[in-house]
């Protein structure tokens, strides 16, 4: 073979690299190895001057292939590898070397040291480079169709949008009515839709799109394959009503049903039967029965012709390209005795207060008991000091305000005092907050370190604070009603986010890529993240992130084809002997035994293996190596770096 | 270079692009400091490492080998965390075989966002390091 | 000005106005999924606010870093065209899928292509003004490269401020200086428009009480964004004034937001994570400095936002609740604050030695007015209006003319690109079902 010429590229990167690593001392030890044609110093290698004049060299000397010596790898390798595409070198003939993160940077306190790691690198990154070779991308047909995982209002609004742009969905849900969350809410901020009215419009979008298919009372179970074609299969619960059911036949039996169960539409604030409806517009309209809590008496069955026990289980299989993903959050459910909840009768969650200020009327009473004074206290399992919930749910500020205002509008004689710890409403919902000054509502704020109390004292709930905004006095509200304005948490059942393995962030939520830039898209291919699931949202900015991820996912498969990474695993077959130990290794069942003309040997899938490695090791006769990460490529950066 | 082994041990870290990598990347944007003799060879997948290439690093004289597990937050599944531990413990047996202090080779998982135990790991690794190598 | 309107036969798919993070994500959206696009921006580069930041908050990335890559993505895309130093006017929608716009390039008195960025120009240059791209914390000359990684990296001649002396023109080892150069007005086709004109900030010398553009060492946050760059003007932290390293900084955040005296009652959303980001970046570049944050109430609502913030708190940023009253200079340049001390109850003044404001985000106004036979609505502040906020937050009052960005409203970098994947996916929506 004939000897390599390469370019050697090294970035001051404005002064981030060159304030402590001597580039030009970098430069000149790396020039004189045998495949460095040229070595260059640049200020901004990533600049677009700088990528012209790469291109330039290419060419003009006909460079085999390019090392930039610059920040991570996870900034910029794209960035050159596409270089090289433009100066028609292949993308796998480009190798980068991290001098900025792992040496000027990390070491800002010694300079020769950086200096003399950075050469090093450099030098592992050229003889890495010696080895590289042009590869071919597999190239894989793409199914253009997405599955969308959750039907809150992100998850409805992706699929609307996907189909938009005839591509095919399957809407899966879990739960038997659509709508999430905002199916639970009646009044919401900003607008004068109800939270039901806006799902309504959107079901009855979707349902005349022919491209759509909606399955509710299902669940993702089993996950296959690759982006661009996955087999997904769904587990359909059945809904044991045969059609629609007439709404009088439907009256009679939800009331001759015997079972009683906590409604968790209302947050448990009430109970419902065993064949039940959420609410008169919920979709789609047929009602459901509760199979677990289900007595089998059958006497819904004798009012109801529609009831139909005999309905089983299906289980469904879909190929997709893409899966997005929307299931969205769970409230935070307070501790036993936290500022008094569950221990004291009139303390209740945001999420249970907006269900009764929404099914209430006239007056407004909790137990029995009117409600007159109600007390709001803030970020209950959110920025918890003590507690993992570390962050801020975003919107509960808001959500809490307008509550409040409705309520007080709503009903007669409401005093709203908010227990807050800095009011967070945010951009334009800042109105809502003077808004409510304005109505006369009361805002006290605590100390970080001295949140409010809860106590009682005979008959009398009383909420006690060291009020900052009033100078650290003692205030005491008596309250009838106290309101925990419960945070956003993730959804407590992660089984299809381990199913996808989707990585979760510090707070617990689905985790994207980056998360200036690129929030949206997750470390697993073709995989999308949509609305609350990735972090806490409201509707609007819920909606972007579904229209967002819709045409991430949909820009993925538009083309029918994508090309996947050929940096895959590579048997020899002369070495291989078949023990069947790379087979047992392997999580993806890429390996594959094949018969030869001489011998039993291992073969591997290209287009099922992801590039792992874990066959590799366990090769005994040492048959297995990584295209790109091979033995002999790494031996020589350990030689380099030594 | 003879001035920087009085106080830095040469180690050499094998990290994953996706799991480790992060976090030492990150280590240096916060300024984090550790030695500078050591050096990270970026690879998938902890399990993908093989004892031939860390018993190659010790004959070119690495006083110590880190590696930098994904641990349970590997993109390639749960069976990572035993896979490792499994290479380690082969890698383990050869060194002794070899004569070579088998403490002379360390892993330990490091998530996307654990800068700090990186640093922290790899300073006491190369205060051992020091202390039994080059005393 | 009367011109020539060239009717050149230009067809686009799609029209972004506005090359700042929101209309860059835009444009590559709709440009990797096939359609060609046409993205325009007014000023000498691509990149809008984002490119000139320091660091983002709260992952600290170096903003220049991870913009670049999207700018050089965008200038090199086959399927965008980019226009830069030109300005959109006429727009009319003739039908649904068919709008027509003019657009104006203004000349840049040197060939983009020719020119090899070298600075001799610069040098030749004996005209100074303030540097625009530098929050005028220097100068610069009157040819000039708008700033080091600007795209595409070329000079440009300002004429309003150029003596016509010819130096630039000798000096030019390309012969790319080009004064000759006419402005062009193109008329072009295109079937759908996104809108991503971006935010200004709110000018604080509209509120003399601070003192700005009277006292020298209060300087807006976007200033302190430039010193603490990577591409920065000087070497280190300095105070105008005097080029003093300061030690006693302060921060006076919510200056033109959630105040209704000052007709913008509503908050920023984004300055104050950029003041805890710029402090806890000065306590790194000045470690002995002490920094003050004086604020109403903190933001940190967003992802990573509260943990960012209490970091702040650990590595010693001190926070103080209080609204600065009025702000006086002493004569050794050092500035007295008094504000009341929420926490505390009282009536205070402290001495720093720079004061940054951290000025609000207000609408850019006027773009509603291109569109000639169609009515662009606004929102009562301004901004441009949401028809259907909640269900299509990038849907506005003209089918098929979208919004993307803080053209909306005030939001950060990550709500900005959220809302251009929105913008995108209803324009790339549209010219599917309008095909
Ligand atoms: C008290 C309160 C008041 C609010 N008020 C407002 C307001 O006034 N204005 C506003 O803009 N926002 C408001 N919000 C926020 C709003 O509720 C959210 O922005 C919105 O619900 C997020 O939508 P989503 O689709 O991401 O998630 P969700 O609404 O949670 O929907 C997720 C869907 O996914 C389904 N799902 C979950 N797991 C699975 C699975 N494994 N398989 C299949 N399906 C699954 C769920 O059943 C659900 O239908 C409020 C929030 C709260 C807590
Ligand atoms: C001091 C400061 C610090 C910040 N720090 C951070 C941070 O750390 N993290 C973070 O997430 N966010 C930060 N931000 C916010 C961030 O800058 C914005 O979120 C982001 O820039 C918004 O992008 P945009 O594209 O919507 O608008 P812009 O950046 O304003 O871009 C708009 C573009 O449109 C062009 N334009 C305007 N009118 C016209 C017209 N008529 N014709 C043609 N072109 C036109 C402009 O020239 C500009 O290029 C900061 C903001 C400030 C002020
Ligand atoms: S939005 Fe408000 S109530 Fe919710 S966690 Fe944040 S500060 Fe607390
Ligand atoms: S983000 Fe902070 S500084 Fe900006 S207006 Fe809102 S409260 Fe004030």
């Amino acid at each position: 073979m004939k000897k390599k010429k390469i370019g050697v590229y090294i970035c001051h990167c404005g002064g981030n690299i060159s304030d402590y690593v001597d580039v030009e001392k970098v430069r000149q030890a790396v020039e004189g190895e045998d495949i460095v044609f040229l070595a260059k110093t640049t200020m901004f290698a990533c600049s677009d001057s700088n990528q012209r004049e790469m291109v330039e060299d290419i060419k003009v000397n006909n460079l085999d292939g390019v090392v930039v010596a610059s920040c991570s790898p996870k900034l910029h390798l794209l960035t050159f590898r596409n270089v090289s595409v433009r100066a028609d070198l292949n993308k796998y003939t480009y190798v980068h070397a991290n001098i900025r993160e792992q040496a000027s940077w990390a070491h800002s306190d010694n300079k020769t040291g950086a200096t003399e790691k950075a050469i090093h690198l450099v030098k592992a990154a050229i003889a890495k480079s010696r080895y590289a070779e042009a590869l071919e991308t597999n190239k894989v047909k793409a199914i253009k169709s997405v599955a969308v995982v959750g039907a809150g209002v992100a998850g409805m609004k992706a699929a609307i949008s996907l189909s938009d742009k005839e591509c095919d969905v399957v809407l899966i849900e879990k739960e038997s009515f659509v709508g999430g969350r905002v199916a639970q809410w009646d009044s919401l901020s900003t607008t004068t839709e109800t939270g039901k009215e806006m799902i309504s419009r959107l079901y009855n979008d979707l349902i005349k799109r022919e491209n759509i298919t909606i399955l509710t009372n299902s669940e993702v179970i089993g996950n296959k394959g690759s982006v661009g074609n996955i087999s997904l299969t769904i587990k359909k619960t059945p809904r044991y009503i045969n059609g629609s059911c007439h709404p009088e036949d439907l009256k009679r039996a939800i009331a001759i049903c015997p079972v009683e169960v906590p409604d968790e539409f209302n947050f448990r604030l009430t109970t419902r039967k065993a064949i039940y409806k959420n609410y008169p517009s919920e979709y789609p309209q047929t009602p459901v029965i509760d199979l677990k809590n289900c007595t089998r008496c059958g006497a819904c069955e004798k009012v109801c012709p529609t009831v139909d026990f005999s309905e089983k289980e299906e289980i469904l299989d879909f190929s997709v390209g893409s899966v997005l993903m929307a299931t969205g959050f769970d409230s935070y459910t307070p501790a036993y005795g936290e500022f008094g909840y569950a221990t004291l009768e009139n303390v209740i969650t945001l999420p249970q207060f907006k269900r009764l200020i929404d099914t209430q009327y006239g007056k407004l009473t909790y137990k029995g008991k009117e409600i007159k004074n109600i007390a709001y206290i803030y970020c209950v399992g959110s920025r918890q000091v003590d507690g993992e919930n570390t962050y801020c749910s975003r919107n509960c500020c808001t959500s809490t305000i307008h509550a409040a205002l409705t309520a007080k509008s709503k009903f007669q004689d409401i005093n709203n005092f908010h227990f807050n710890r800095g009011l967070r409403t945010y951009g334009k919902q800042e109105i809502l907050y003077a808004d409510s000054l304005r109505s006369g509502d009361i805002y006290l704020q605590s100390y970080e370190d001295g949140l409010p109390t809860v106590t009682t004292e005979g008959k009398k709930t009383l909420v006690k604070i060291n009020d900052i905004l009033t100078n650290g006095r003692k205030m005491e509200v008596e309250a009838d009603l106290v309101v925990l304005v419960t945070g956003m948490v993730p959804r407590a059942d992660n089984s299809v986010g381990s199913l996808f393995k989707l990585p979760k962030g510090r707070d617990k939520f689905y985790n994207e890529i980056h998360m200036k830039l690129r929030p949206v898209e997750t470390v697993i291919d073709g995989i999308t993240i949509a609305g609350a699931c990735q972090g806490p949202k409201n509707i609007a900015e819920s909606v972007n992130s579904a229209l967002s991820a819709a045409t991430k996912s949909y820009s993925i498969l538009s083309k029918g084809e994508l090309e996947t990474d050929p940096l895959v695993a590579s048997i020899d077959p002369e070495k291989c002997t078949w023990c069947g130990a790379c087979e047992a290794a392997c999580p993806f069942d890429a390996i594959l035994k094949v018969e030869t003309d001489q011998k039993v040997i291992a073969e591997i899938n290209n287009t099922v293996c992801k590039g792992c490695g874990m066959c590799a090791p366990v090769c005994e006769p040492d048959a297995i190596n990584l295209i790109a990460c091979s033995s002999d490529e790494i031996m020589s950066m350990i030689d380099a770096l030594a | 270079m003879a001035d920087l082994h009085k106080n830095s041990a040469k180690i050499l870290v094998f990290s994953t692009e996706k799991i480790s990598d992060p976090a030492i990347d990150m280590a240096g944007l916060l300024k984090l400091h550790y030695p500078p003799t050591v050096y990270t060879i970026t690879i998938p997948c902890s399990s993908g490492i093989k004892s031939s290439w860390i018993l190659h690093a010790y004959q070119k004289g690495f006083d110590g080998v880190f590696i930098a597990a994904d641990g349970s937050d590997c993109v390639y599944g749960e069976s990572c965390t035993e896979k490792t531990g499994r290479l380690v413990g082969k890698t383990h047996e050869l060194m002794k075989a070899e004569e070579i202090d088998p403490a002379r080779l360390r892993m330990a998982a490091i998530c996307s966002v654990c800068s700090e135990s990186f640093v922290k790991q790899i300073r006491s690794f190369n205060e051992y390091l020091l202390k039994t190598l080059h005393p | 000005m009367s011109m020539d309107v060239q009717k050149k036969n230009m067809n686009y798919d799609a029209l972004v106005i506005g090359a700042g993070i929101a209309g860059g994500e835009a444009a590559l959206n709709l440009a990797n999924t096939g359609y060609k696009v046409l993205l325009v921006d007014k000023e000498l580069s691509v990149g809008g606010k984002m490119i000139m930041l320091s660091k983002v908050f709260p992952t600290l990335d170096c903003a220049a870093c991870i913009t670049t890559p999207k700018v050089s993505e965008i200038s090199r895309h086959p399927n965008i065209t980019v226009f830069i130093g030109s300005e959109v006017g006429r727009i009319n929608k003739l039908s649904e899928n068919e709008f027509t716009a003019q657009v104006t390039r203004k000349p840049r008195y040197v060939h983009v292509e020719d020119c090899t960025a070298c600075q001799l120009c610069e040098k030749a240059c004996p005209v100074n003004v303030r540097d625009q791209y530098q929050f005028g914390l220097i100068g610069r000359k009157a040819a000039f490269i708008p700033f080091s990684i600007c795209s595409p990296k070329a000079a440009a001649i300002d004429i309003d401020n150029c003596t016509l002396c010819g130096a630039c023109e000798r000096a030019c080892p390309t012969n790319c200086i080009d004064f000759t150069m006419e402005p062009e007005t193109l008329e072009l086709h295109v079937k759908t428009i996104v809108i991503a004109t971006g935010f200004n900030l709110f000018d604080p010398m509209n509120m003399p009480r601070y003192g700005y553009g009277q006292y020298k060492n209060v300087i807006t946050a976007l200033q302190m964004e430039r010193e603490l760059a990577p591409t920065r003007p000087f070497n280190t932290i300095l105070r105008p004034g005097d080029g003093k390293v300061p030690d006693r900084l302060a921060y006076v955040l919510c200056v033109g937001s959630r105040d209704a005296s000052v007709g913008n009652p509503i908050c920023s959303q984004i300055c104050c994570m950029y003041s805890i980001k710029q402090a806890q970046l000065l306590m790194g570049a000045l470690p002995m400095a002490d920094v003050t944050i004086y604020y109403i109430n903190i933001r940190s609502f967003g992802k990573g936002f509260e943990e960012f913030y209490q970091q702040a708190k650990g590595m010693g940023v001190n926070f103080v609740k209080g609204k600065i009253g009025k702000i006086s200079e002493k004569e050794n340049g050092n500035l007295m604050l008094r504000y009341e001390d929420i926490n505390e109850g009282k009536l205070k003044e402290t001495e720093h030695d720079l004061v940054i404001l951290s000025t609000g985000v207000l609408p850019n106004a006027g773009i509603d007015r291109l569109f000639e036979n169609e009515k662009l609505s606004l929102d009562s502040f301004s901004f441009i209006g949401q028809s259907d906020m909640l269900a299509s937050p990038a849907k506005t009052s003209i089918e098929g003319v979208f919004v993307a960005g803080t053209a909306t409203g005030p939001m950060d970098i990550p709500d900005s690109i959220l809302s251009a994947g929105a913008a995108s996916s209803e324009a790339i929506s549209y010219l599917i079902q309008h095909a």
